[in-house]
């Protein structure tokens, strides 16, 4: 039994292996390089790509990437949880629904982020649209700022939120609900002191599912921020295009996989609490 | 069409054990035929990969056995990869129809002999702009007016940006005295909260559509702009000066196919191909005798081909330090926190 469950797992431990284990080591090398001339690493081993990582200026790009990746995390909790809950409860039409949550996978996030900027632009959709009824004057300059950074990710990760939102809930015993009506709580009362705490792992689940790939973006605040504020993601691109300096790049996105890391074990510790 | 030509390479790689050459190229820098004519001309397969920034490129290929033959790096790269020793010494004997080139690229700054390269395609940096403003821009100090705020674009670029910064206070855009590189980026900060976004070919359509007024861009979206509308667009070349920049072939020195490499880059040089390659991306050649062929609304495009007068105020980008480009970096950086 053990001889046969290692031969079905060593495929899958290989890819692992190749994939993850492999790349992340070398990049874990390269950070403790120094950058070649015009690319590319040599030697000597330092330290220095990590304390350069200490200035203020680095910090402050750390700590804009996770403000944005927490607030596109909250907006997907409010906009996901109603949504989740409804399709939960929709009956047969909820496979209908949970599809159409999932079409726009069918189509590149490049593609869909464009495609906003259109709708977004001075003379896109909306601001036309919005002119020629006479309902503004002025174009609403939309596109290029931090809430347009913002509704792309929440526009981009929101299904992530709904999936293992609606996982929960539709498993939720109706009974449950039933019951507290019948020892009078009132509907809210029943949504934030029976469903919500039940709902806790599915919660967290999409939160994590949300907020990692949030702080790792680049494409959206190039596209949707005009590339007028610099995200960790971006300052990792940078390093290894213009700035040829892919020790650096190593660290910083090491950096930031470590921050994201301890950021996961401290919701699971407040997780495990709060159960 | 294009489907078709990929598919038949694909088949003619399967069937064919032949001669093959393997092309390393920006995208969309040939013509739809460019290729299949080649193949089919010669009978040597071409294995065609693209790429999208020469730094993509270099590190494809810093290793040296990278498997490419022929490579399109830009003109400041020539130098450092020449030093690292990534490119082959060229043949001139095997380049009959070098003497195709413009005067002015047969000894171009980077390579004066042409020993390692040979010029394509080139290009500036200046300032698209709506006919439509009451003062059109003429220097890089008009894209600095409040009047524009909210609708003036800069290249997503920091040489092209602390280019323009240097430039608009009399220094070369080469610079690497971190005295004036401060000062370049002082100015850059200064000019963010008017800024619409940093844009690079995508300002095009914004140009088009009228929501940007006045952009730095290259001459090549410019021109592809005012294409699109040519009583609503103009393109300026600022007064302190601008970049110039030129894309070259070269053969790598881990290639051992030289001699085919060779006759794909004289195939290259041929006037009436280079002329379709010109026209397909409508981007100013290098090659004279192929400009003379093109059609006259392209070959006389003052966007694409100014005077000689106009373009004695370009300077050439060129490779910087391992020390300058960090600092550039930093400063950079700096600029898109601000």
């Amino acid at each position: 039994m053990n001889r046969l469950r290692a031969r079905l797992l060593a495929p899958a431990a290989a890819l692992a292996f190749l994939t993850v284990v492999a790349p992340l080591a070398i990049i874990c090398l390269y950070s403790f390089m120094s950058r070649g001339a015009y690319g590319g690493v040599g030697q000597p081993f330092t330290s220095e790509n990590y304390t350069r990582l200490l200035d203020p200026l680095y910090g402050a790009i750390l700590w804009r990437s996770f403000w944005v990746a927490a607030v596109s995390t909250l907006i997907c909790l409010a906009l996901g949880f109603p949504l989740a809950l409804f399709i939960a409860r929709s009956g047969e039409k909820k496979n209908l629904y949970l599809s159409l949550v999932i079409l726009p996978f069918w189509t590149s996030f490049l593609i869909r982020t464009y495609a906003w900027m259109f709708l977004l632009r001075d003379t896109g959709l909306i601001n036309t649209a919005l002119l020629s009824a006479g309902i503004i004057r002025e174009p609403l300059p939309m596109l290029y700022n931090n809430g347009a950074v913002i509704l792309g990710l929440v526009y981009g990760f929101l299904p992530f939120m709904v999936l293992p939102l609606y996982a929960i809930l539709e498993r939720l015993d109706p009974s449950l609900m039933e019951a507290a009506a019948d020892l009078g709580a009132r509907p809210r009362e029943t949504l934030f002191r029976v469903i919500l705490p039940l709902c806790a792992p599915g919660i967290r689940a999409g939160a994590i599912l949300v907020f990692v790939p949030c702080l790792g973006t680049y494409l959206t605040s190039d596209l949707l921020g005009g590339s007028k504020t610099i995200l960790i993601g971006n300052l990792v691109q940078n390093q290894f295009t213009s700035a040829r300096d892919w020790p650096f790049g190593a660290a910083a996105s090491l950096a930031l996989m470590a921050a994201a890391t301890l950021l996961l074990f401290a919701a699971r510790r407040s997780g495990e609490e709060l159960l | 069409m294009k489907r078709r030509a990929f598919i038949l390479s694909a088949a003619a790689a399967a069937c064919s054990r032949g001669p093959r050459l393997n092309v390393y190229n920006w995208s969309d820098y040939v013509a739809p035929e460019t290729i299949p004519d080649f193949e089919r001309e010669t009978g040597i397969f071409v294995r065609y990969g693209t790429y999208e920034s020469v730094q993509e490129m270099l590190a494809k290929v810093m290793s040296g056995n990278s498997g490419w033959d022929v490579v399109f790096p830009s003109a400041d790269y020539i130098q450092p990869m020449r030093e690292m020793g990534l490119l082959a010494p060229l043949r001139p004997e095997w380049l009959p129809h070098l003497d195709a080139l413009d005067a002015p690229f047969r000894h171009p700054p980077w390579d004066p002999e042409l020993r390692w390269s040979v010029p394509y395609m080139w290009g500036v940096t200046g300032i698209a702009y709506q006919t439509s403003l009451d003062r059109p821009p003429c220097s890089w100090g008009d894209l600095w007016n409040p009047r524009l705020a909210g609708k003036i674009t800069m290249l997503d670029d920091p040489p092209e940006v602390l280019g323009a910064c240097l430039k608009m206070l009399g220094y070369s855009l080469n610079s690497s005295d971190p005295a004036q590189l401060r000062r370049a980026q002082q100015e850059a900060i200064a000019q963010k909260k008017l800024l619409r976004a940093y844009l690079n070919a995508e300002v095009r359509d914004q140009l088009v559509a009228g929501d940007v007024a006045a952009a730095q861009a290259w001459a090549i979206t410019a021109a592809q702009a005012i294409e699109a509308a040519p009583d609503k667009l103009a393109f300026a070349f600022p007064s302190e000066g601008f970049a110039r920049f030129a894309d070259t072939v070269a053969v790598l020195r881990e290639s051992r196919r030289q001699q085919a490499a060779h006759r794909f880059i004289d195939y290259l040089l041929r006037p009436e191909v280079s002329a379709k390659i010109a026209t397909a991306t409508q981007t100013a050649t290098a090659n004279g005798a192929a400009r003379a062929l093109l059609p006259a609304a392209m070959r006389d495009n003052p966007v694409l081909y100014p005077s000689g007068g106009t373009l004695a105020r370009g300077e050439w980008f060129q490779p910087q330090s391992a020390a300058s480009q960090r600092l550039r970096d930093r400063l950079w950086t700096e600029i898109k926190s601000a």
